[in-house]
């Protein structure tokens, strides 16, 4: 049997929202999880120089996420990076979150789920997934000194990625579908570089090898001509998907797979607020997910007092 | 005696580090980036250099973090 315990505010969560709601609610002396199955930092956990968060001349993401995880513990709130959620139920009073290990009654849900790398589109995706598909260049980057490297995407993220990349590839493909998006300086950095082949207009159509990943197949689309490339291993940067199969079922999501919440990040469910880039909008950065945060927090705290004014009066 | 490969910064390695502690399991760190040695004993035990790499015995072994083969391993010992 598993323990149930009550909690005031579960937070799913330990990116950038998620953080700053448990750093206000454990301000607001409320009894206060955070459940996080990835990495602590989400997104930003392993980015190395933020330069628009004010306050930072230029920070690295895990010495910003640090100090609000600080923040929020010395403020009361937990945070359990281990203990992974198999089902939640919103829609009862209280509400369930049901972990590996214990049952979660809490009165309010902030999710704070954010995004994840999208994966590469392929069946021999699962396969070869960290057997020469990598999704963190800085984890897994190491592991391919004096290799040859692709990266597939063209946006900041590949952009940069590659950059990294290129002090271990003894070769790089950067190969992206369309044309690049990435500024102009990560842009220029890496075409300056003489290990690396832009390959433009292209699109990945197998992955080959016996344990592990071999070759990739590519199809450049403006000639029309299907290439074999030997590679050890390659690092995708196609985007990000939001993090919501665990409330498919439970709120009515957006187009682009989101929580529709306004400013004031209520969702349909009375008491549960969706926080950072989980939430349908148009601006996803740090400050605004921050800024999220600060506001669930603020009106998960007024929600659980009038819960507890109606409980007294009967 | 539960070893870890793994290097300075990674942080899937330091959240199998954080998840030893809390469950108060000694273990040694095998840094593959530091000693030459490691990566060569890393290698040899799953073939590659992709880390975090938990083993007790040089057989067994986790790749990454995942709690459930994990836990599964540390009952073996
Ligand atoms: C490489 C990169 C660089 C960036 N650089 C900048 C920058 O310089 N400046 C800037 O302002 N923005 C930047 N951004 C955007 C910024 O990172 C995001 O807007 C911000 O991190 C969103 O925070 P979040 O808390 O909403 O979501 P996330 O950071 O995505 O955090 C969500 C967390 O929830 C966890 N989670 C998901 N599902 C579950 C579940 N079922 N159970 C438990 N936990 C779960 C995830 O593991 C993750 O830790 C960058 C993004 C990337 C990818």
């Amino acid at each position: 049997m598993k323990e149930r315990i009550h909690k005031d505010v579960v937070i799913i969560g330990a990116g950038m929202a998620g953080l700053t709601a448990a750093l206000y609610c454990g301000r607001m002396n409320l009894d206060t999880l955070v459940l996080e199955n990835g990495l602590i930092g989400g997104q930003i956990a392993n980015a190395t120089d933020i330069e628009n968060y004010p306050g930072f001349v230029s920070v690295r993401g895990g010495d910003l996420i640090s100090t609000i995880q600080t923040q929020a513990e010395n403020f009361g709130a937990v945070i359990d990076e281990f203990d992974e959620i198999e089902k939640v139920s919103l829609k009862t009073s209280p509400k369930i979150i049901e972990t590996q290990e214990r049952i979660y009654e809490a009165d309010v849900v902030i999710i704070a789920s954010g995004m994840n790398r999208r994966k590469l589109p392929l069946p021999e995706e699962k396969k070869f997934s960290g057997r020469g598909v990598h999704y963190c260049e800085l984890c897994d980057g190491h592991a391919y000194d004096g290799k040859i490297i692709a990266v597939a995407g063209g946006g900041n993220a590949a952009v940069d990625a590659a950059n990294f990349l290129t002090k271990y590839a003894k070769k790089l493909y950067l190969i992206h579908r369309s044309e690049l998006r990435a500024d102009d300086f990560s842009q220029k950095r890496l075409r300056a570089n003489e290990k690396v082949t832009i390959m433009l207009q292209t699109d990945i159509k197998a992955l080959r090898g016996d344990k592990r990943l071999e070759e990739v197949e590519v199809f450049d689309k403006k000639s029309g001509e299907t290439k074999t490339l030997s590679i050890d291993g390659i690092f995708v940067n196609i985007g990000v998907e939001p993090n919501t199969q665990l409330f498919k079922d439970e709120l009515t999501l957006t187009a682009s797979g989101r929580i529709p919440a306004g400013e004031d990040c209520k969702t349909e469910i009375a008491g549960v607020f969706a926080a950072g880039d989980v939430r349908e909008k148009e601006i996803r950065q740090l400050t605004t997910a921050a800024a999220d945060g600060t506001t669930a927090a603020l009106l998960a705290e007024k929600y659980l007092s009038k819960l507890k004014e109606t409980d007294l009066n009967g | 005696m539960v070893k870890v490969y793994s290097f300075e910064g990674c942080p899937w390695c330091d959240k199998v580090k954080r998840f030893l502690d809390a469950r108060g399991v000694e273990y040694e760190v095998r840094d593959v980036e530091e000693s030459e040695e490691a990566a060569k004993e890393c290698l040899k035990i799953s073939g590659d250099l992709a880390v975090p790499v938990t083993t007790i015995d040089g057989v067994n072994y986790v790749v990454g973090f995942d709690k459930r083969k994990i836990e599964e391993l540390l009952a073996t010992a």
